[in-house]
């Protein structure tokens, strides 16, 4: 069996103020500044055209930065091609190639990196045993199964032990269970060798679940950067609330601030929250589903009265749409059994770590 | 592995393809007849001098065509065979070389006076009378007239039968147009040209063309030199040659030194040996049949007999200059082969 | 494990080239050698004292040739960057300016010395009479040429040009010097030949009077006249094109989704009429629809009605140039009618399409890349084609003819064929852009990273009716033509006396025993033998330039790429006869002495075939999707090894097109070979040509007979070399329809 074992040697990423052009008016990516640490996985995330591959494809030297600084670990590699980086990457078709079985394919890459036959052969091996697919080594790809196919990249970019190993939404072509498999796996492989990885994708459970942290992207440029947590709890703006989970967004005003705490009013409703350097005036109130409380009846204070629209059942909760004055409201509500019904009189309220202020759009 | 055993393979297939071939005494000989004639005659001057003989034979106006396009850096030594308008030509564009053979004296005066018409810058080999051929089988068929003038050929009867190279394109043809200019008078030739127009049934590029489509059986009747038709019938079609009873021009087969020849020590021998008559005696090998032009030659006996066909006094001097041919052929394009037919 | 070229100071390319560099400067001879270019003689004959045979170091040092002197300095720079980075902007600057003025020195003094001395009027007057003179470059200046460019190449890749990929960089700067010099450069010097005046000035007048001439533009055959041979020529070549693209796809159709059993044998079959010398064709058809063609007579018979000569003119060289040319356009479908992805036709059919609509709105379009090169090439090489107009054209005169007898014919008219090259050429220029807007910028690929396990449906019911009925009746008359030319080879006198005999491979092809070893005393086996030897050597090198041409334009996007893939095309959108007299004109002297060699025609044979190379090669590669080298270039392979290892396989059925057509084309081509035979190269097809013109119809044939026999076996060869590509799809189609 083999005796070749792979390592990480995950190198840090920095982009300092990189910009990308296609032609001479298409701006890809624009002043970008960003670092990931060493033996990290972060996720590029962002909806289609946001320029999230363009800046995967900077780092993997596929794209060149019209302007700015890409450094892998301590080395300027602004202008060096894709074969001099030591950066792998696996692409979202997998681009396995076809007229090479498994095992070619695994070994095609150490091929140039200077290991004799038997120890490519050894490494491509452990490789294969790292994604648990030794016994296919001679098939072709085409003989495999999607999940399978995708394992075989990933097998095939790992065992060049990278620098940096990239993901372009990996996961976009195989089913929801597969989905959340070859996830974990990915996270699992990239802990166990304390890879650095970048990760593109544009589903934002994915995101959550698998990053150390997460840089989002809006219009070229990064809209927030974070831990999955801080993203989710407390969002820079409404972009990436909404992007993040789902949120409502409620338009509110902040009446007074007091040190770093708001006096927030909405609808007669009244909360004091942190007040993240807004200052008084017009604000938006973003509140997760989960964290919105649904309570019978109308309250005389405390709450805001509104009325069930729609109630759903979906197993494990009840998701409600609730009509109030300022709008409708999304809810989701772990008490499957005592259950509104659409039509009923309810009151809103908010858990205490529930909403977070924004600034207005 | 099998990159190994290709790789040799190749270097030994492409040793070789680079040389030029050059060695004691040579001679690059331009041949314009046909193939086997000039085998025979690169053959013959190897056996009777020694002298290594590089030939390549393309038709005379190829070969005028190289002969030009390498004029800057000559490779060709004699231009032996074809036509004699295109070594006319190369003559008037002083592409060749003057050169007084010592066997002049030997030759027919047409032979000479074509010589002097041209600065001495070509001299003639064979010569060859124009004149037609026609299918046998095919007038049969068609209960035709047998032919046996020029004129018979614009009777309406034959309307779709005659076929004739082009002028611009072929120098049989051009020899043609000039015959008829200088046979009937310019005015007069060139209506005879207009009544034939109309029963031509296409106007060939190549010269010899119309006699192999008249063996096919694809045309009645192919104007072309003589000795063409009759090899045409000695190859076994069933073709008969007619030499026109007003009488007819005729073509000198020519031959020139190239200008700037490498090997012109050789080129001078080859010269003077292919005015021999030992020389132009090898056409009768290879069913040649043109007239030599050293008077004590063997005609082949099935060639057309010069003595017995009224042959005009061509004028090589006007009508092989390149102003008089221009004119011709832009009267012919202008005023024949815009009627219709 | 990687090491980042940036870190080295080693660069392995650049040393390679400087001692490349330096052995032609050196070491080898620096002119022709006489004997030729696979000769050593000169290496026991007074090297390297003798002038012939010195290098160019020894040639000044004995004081001779001054002028190569300024040589030595862009040698000597380089080694002054061997040990900086390439980042440094010294390295690129140094190589860059070293690269540029060395190969521009080698160009200027070629062309301005040659062997009468100076080669222009106003350089003997600038610098007075030169009383020494020199010919043509040999080994040592193409070496340093070679090394000149690339030292250029690797500075311009070291400044970042395309990725700093130094392969591409290298390979676009190659590929634009060798088309510069084996195209541009003879091209451009025949074409001006339009505008020289009778007394051996320039004028533009003189090129517009010759350019609107009746015998061009006139349009009175839509009133019952004669039309010019321009709209004669674009008429037919359009029809062509159309009808070879048709015929092509419903070939690869029934090749590759049909359950037709005998595939092999129709491939072949197709294949056929292009391996097929000039003229022969002609003859047998000739022979069957001409005046007193068997066809005719017998439907005459029939019908009671008079025979015609309907053959004559565009009617007969539609028919000649259909059969020559459908196999082309065949041998471009089938690569991609094979690589439409079959997942793409079972998602219409998932999709509720049904079989016809399928192909229809899915396939077909999908094939478009295919049709669109079909067509194109069909439509030039009807253009440019020669001898078939020669035979069957009657009266219906196209460019081509005109353009050779404007050349060899009566009129010696260099400037009017020149005009006539320029209106193909704008023809093919405009068939070229139609081309590419009529793709305009879709995506066509369809072979991507991932496997791809479907199987190509059937054809529809309503397509393969009608195709099975065209290829049918195609395959008959194909088949007729060459059992008449294979008759017509064992007969005493072809139509007209029907003996049987065997003579006429006697006389090509005798052999005899004798103590000496084989004697080889058929006339034909001298053009035989090095025809075998020019095509054998064409052929890969025409497949290689044509493909790395291929992967430059599909696959790397640099500054004046649609000039260059023009450029590229351009040779094989010139008649062969005017690219004939070019390399005449162009290589008959000194810097580049070429003619009388067999190096002449190899390289003609490489530029007129390589677009087809190129063709093939586009077509295959915009089918495969692009992460494929994406993901060969993050795993660490450079652009050198991306294309060998992942584009070549992959490119299998393209590979083995541009070999076949190349292979087949030189030893069938003619109109340019006319012009570059010569004495000891001397080509099979010159010799039938001599051998039809001297009415031995029998032996042109047999000889004719035995090269496509050659032909049929070389490319049974090629095929089981080149071999299948194995991506797994299933070959079997489903039972279950």
């Amino acid at each position: 069996m083999a005796n070749a074992v792979i390592h990480g040697k995950a190198a840090s990423v920095s982009f300092h103020n990189v910009s990308k052009m296609f032609g001479k008016d298409v701006l890809a990516v624009d002043d970008v500044s960003l670092t990931i640490e060493a033996g990290t996985l972060v996720t590029l995330l962002g909806p289609s055209g946001c320029g999230k591959t363009t800046t995967l494809r900077m780092i993997a030297g596929l794209e060149m930065a019209t302007r700015g600084r890409i450094m892998i670990g301590d080395k300027d590699v602004t202008g060096l091609p894709a074969t001099d980086r030591d950066v792998s990457m696996v692409f979202q078709s997998y681009a396995l190639f076809p007229h090479m079985s498994v095992i070619e394919n695994v070994s095609y890459g150490l091929k140039f990196s200077g290991f004799n036959k038997a120890e490519t052969r050894d490494r491509a091996i452990a490789g294969l045993d790292l994604v648990g697919l030794t016994q296919y080594a001679e098939r072709l790809p085409s003989e495999l199964s999607g999940g399978q196919q995708q394992r075989v990249a990933v097998a095939r970019a790992l065992v060049l032990e990278p620098q940096v190993l990239l993901f372009d939404e990996p996961l976009s072509n195989l089913d929801a269970k597969l989905r959340r498999q070859v996830r974990e796996e990915i996270r699992e492989i990239q802990q166990k060798l304390g890879l650095t990885v970048v990760y593109v994708t544009h589903d934002q459970e994915e995101a959550l679940a698998v990053s150390d942290r997460i840089v989002v992207m809006r219009n070229a440029g990064i809209a927030q950067i974070g831990t999955p947590r801080e993203l989710y709890d407390a969002p820079s703006d409404a972009f990436v609330a909404d992007f993040i989970g789902e949120a409502n967004l409620i338009p509110c005003s902040v009446d007074r601030i007091a040190g770093d705490m708001a006096e927030v009013s909405l609808d007669g409703y009244k909360t004091t929250l942190s007040a993240r350097g807004l200052p008084v005036g017009p604000a938006i109130l973003a509140v997760r589903p989960s964290r919105v409380v649904v309570t019978r009846g109308t309250k005389s204070s405390g709450g805001m009265a509104a009325r069930i629209e729609k109630a759903t059942y979906v197993g494990s909760r009840m998701e409600y749409t609730v009509a109030a004055d300022f709008g409708q409201i999304f809810a989701t509500v772990e008490d499957v059994d005592t259950a509104f019904a659409a039509g009923d009189e309810v009151t809103l309220g908010f858990e205490d770590r529930g909403p977070v202020l924004l600034p207005p759009s | 592995m099998k990159k190994h055993l290709i790789a040799p393979a190749f270097l030994a297939l492409a040793s070789g393809i680079g040389s030029t071939s050059v060695s004691a005494a040579n001679l690059t000989l331009y041949c314009s007849a046909q193939e086997e004639w000039c085998q025979l005659m690169a053959r013959g001057f190897e056996d009777a001098t020694g002298v290594d003989v590089a030939m390549t034979r393309k038709s005379s106006g190829e070969t005028f065509a190289q002969v030009k396009a390498e004029e800057a850096n000559p490779k060709g030594d004699v231009w032996w065979g074809g036509t004699g308008d295109p070594h006319l030509q190369a003559a008037e564009e002083d592409l060749t070389e003057p050169y007084v053979s010592p066997m002049r004296e030997q030759l027919h005066p047409w032979s000479i006076a074509q010589a002097e018409s041209a600065g001495d810058k070509t001299i003639g080999i064979y010569s060859g009378a124009l004149g037609y051929g026609y299918n046998t089988d095919l007038l049969a068929a068609e209960g035709l007239p047998e032919p046996a003038c020029w004129k018979d050929l614009l009777k309406p009867e034959f309307k779709g039968h005659v076929q004739m190279a082009n002028p611009n394109s072929s120098g049989t043809a051009y020899t043609t147009l000039a015959t008829m200019a200088q046979l009937f008078g310019e005015d007069e030739g060139f209506e005879y040209m207009k009544g034939l127009h109309a029963n031509i049934n296409q106007y060939t590029k190549s010269g010899s063309a119309p006699i192999k489509a008249a063996g096919l059986g694809e045309t009645t009747i192919g104007i072309v030199f003589m000795h063409d038709a009759v090899a045409q019938a000695v190859a076994g079609f069933p073709v008969k040659v007619v030499a026109p009873c007003e009488g007819t021009g005729y073509e000198i087969g020519s031959m020139s030194i190239i200008k700037g020849a490498r090997n012109i020590d050789e080129a001078k021998q080859f010269y003077d040996w292919a005015l021999s008559a030992e020389a132009q005696n090898l056409a009768l090998q290879v069913d040649a049949f043109q007239v030599p032009s050293n008077m004590s030659a063997e005609t082949s006996d099935k060639a057309p007999d010069l003595s017995s066909i009224k042959l005009i006094d061509y004028d090589f001097k006007t009508y092989g200059s390149s102003d008089t041919r221009k004119r011709l052929l832009e009267k012919w394009d202008n005023e024949v082969s815009v009627l219709p037919q | 494990m990687r090491i980042a070229t940036t870190e080295r100071t080693v660069h392995p390319v650049l040393i390679f080239w400087t001692i490349v560099g330096w052995v032609g400067f050196l070491v080898l001879p620096w002119y022709g050698i006489d004997e030729g270019f696979f000769r050593f003689e000169w290496l026991f004959d007074g090297y390297p004292m003798d002038t012939d045979h010195a290098p160019a170091a020894m040639l000044l040092a004995m004081g001779q040739k001054w002028w190569l002197a300024p040589l030595l300095l862009p040698l000597i720079l380089p080694l002054f960057v061997l040990n900086r980075r390439k980042t440094e902007p010294i390295y690129a600057k140094v190589l860059i300016s070293a690269g540029a003025f060395g190969f521009g020195w080698l160009i200027a003094q070629g062309f301005g010395i040659g062997i009468r001395g100076w080669s222009f009027d106003w350089l003997e007057a600038l610098f007075g009479p030169l009383d020494d003179r020199q010919f043509g470059m040999g080994y040592g200046a193409l070496l340093l040429a070679s090394a000149y460019l690339f030292f250029f190449t690797q500075g311009i890749a070291a400044r970042g040009a395309v990725n700093g990929d130094v392969f591409v960089v290298s390979s676009i700067g190659g590929v634009i010097a060798i088309v510069s010099i084996f195209v541009f450069f003879p091209i451009a010097k025949t074409l001006l030949a339009a505008f020289i005046t009778e007394d051996g000035s320039y004028s533009v007048a003189v090129f517009l009077a010759k350019f609107f001439d009746d015998r061009i533009w006139a349009l009175g055959c839509l009133f019952g006249g004669r039309c010019g041979v321009a709209w004669n020529s674009l008429f037919l070549a359009v029809l062509v094109g159309i009808i070879t693209t048709l015929l092509g796809l419903v070939f690869a159709l029934v090749v590759t989704r049909s359950g037709f059993r005998y595939k092999q044998g129709l491939r072949a079959l197709t294949v056929l009429p292009i391996i097929t010398p000039p003229f022969v064709i002609g003859l047998a058809i000739i022979l069957l629809f001409g005046l007193s063609g068997s066809v005719t007579t017998w439907v005459a018979d029939l019908f009671g009605i008079r025979p015609t000569r309907w053959i004559y003119g565009l009617p007969g060289i539609l028919i000649a140039q259909v059969l020559a040319f459908t196999p082309i356009a065949f041998l471009v479908l089938i690569g991609v009618v094979e690589g439409v992805s079959p997942s793409m036709e079972e998602a219409a059919q998932t999709l509720r399409a049904d079989k016809w609509q399928t192909f229809r709105t899915v396939s077909l379009p999908l094939m478009r890349p295919g049709l669109a090169n079909a067509f194109l090439l069909g439509f030039i090489e009807s253009m440019a084609d020669f001898g078939n107009p020669l035979v069957l054209g009657g009266n219906y005169d196209v460019l081509s003819t005109e353009i050779f007898f404007a050349i060899v014919g009566a009129q010696y008219d260099q400037g009017r064929a020149a005009v006539l090259a320029i209106v193909l050429l704008a023809f093919t220029l405009g068939a070229f852009y139609a081309q590419r807007f009529w793709l305009g910028k879709k995506s066509y690929t369809t072979v991507s990273g991932k496997g791809d396990a479907g199987v190509h449906p059937q054809m529809p019911r309503r397509l393969s009716i009608p195709v099975y009925a065209v290829a049918a009746v195609w395959t008959a008359f194909t088949v007729i033509i060459y059992l008449m030319i294979l008759y017509g080879s064992v007969v005493e006198l072809w139509g007209v006396n029907n003996t049987l005999t065997f003579k006429h491979y006697i006389t090509a092809f005798s052999l005899r025993l004798d103590e000496g070893g084989i004697r080889w005393t058929g006339s034909a086996w001298d053009s035989f033998w090095t025809t075998i030897q020019i095509a054998t050597i064409a052929a890969p090198l025409t497949a290689a330039v044509g493909l790395i041409t291929a992967y430059l334009l599909t696959r790397q996007s640099f500054a004046g790429k649609n000039a260059f893939e023009f450029g590229t095309m351009l040779s094989f959108a010139i008649p062969g006869t005017v690219i004939g007299v070019s390399y005449i004109l162009a290589f008959n002297v000194p810097p580049i002495e070429l003619t009388g060699t067999g190096i002449i025609l190899v390289v003609s044979f490489i530029f007129r075939n390589m677009p087809v190379g190129v063709r093939a090669g586009i077509a295959s590669m915009s089918q495969l999707d692009k992460s494929l080298d994406e993901s060969s270039l993050t795993l660490g392979a450079n652009s050198w090894q991306t294309f060998r290892g992942v584009i070549l396989p992959l490119l299998r059925p393209a590979i083995l097109a541009a070999l076949v057509y190349s292979f087949v084309r030189a030893m069938t081509a003619i109109s340019a070979v006319i012009f570059l035979v010569s004495a000891k190269y001397d080509m099979a097809t010159s010799y039938i040509i001599g051998r039809v013109e001297n009415n031995d119809y029998g032996l042109a044939i047999a000889y004719s007979t035995t090269l496509i026999a050659v032909m049929l076996t070389t490319v049974g060869l090629l095929q089981l070399m080149v071999g299948k590509t194995r991506i797994g799809r299933r070959m079997d189609h489903g039972s279950g329809g």
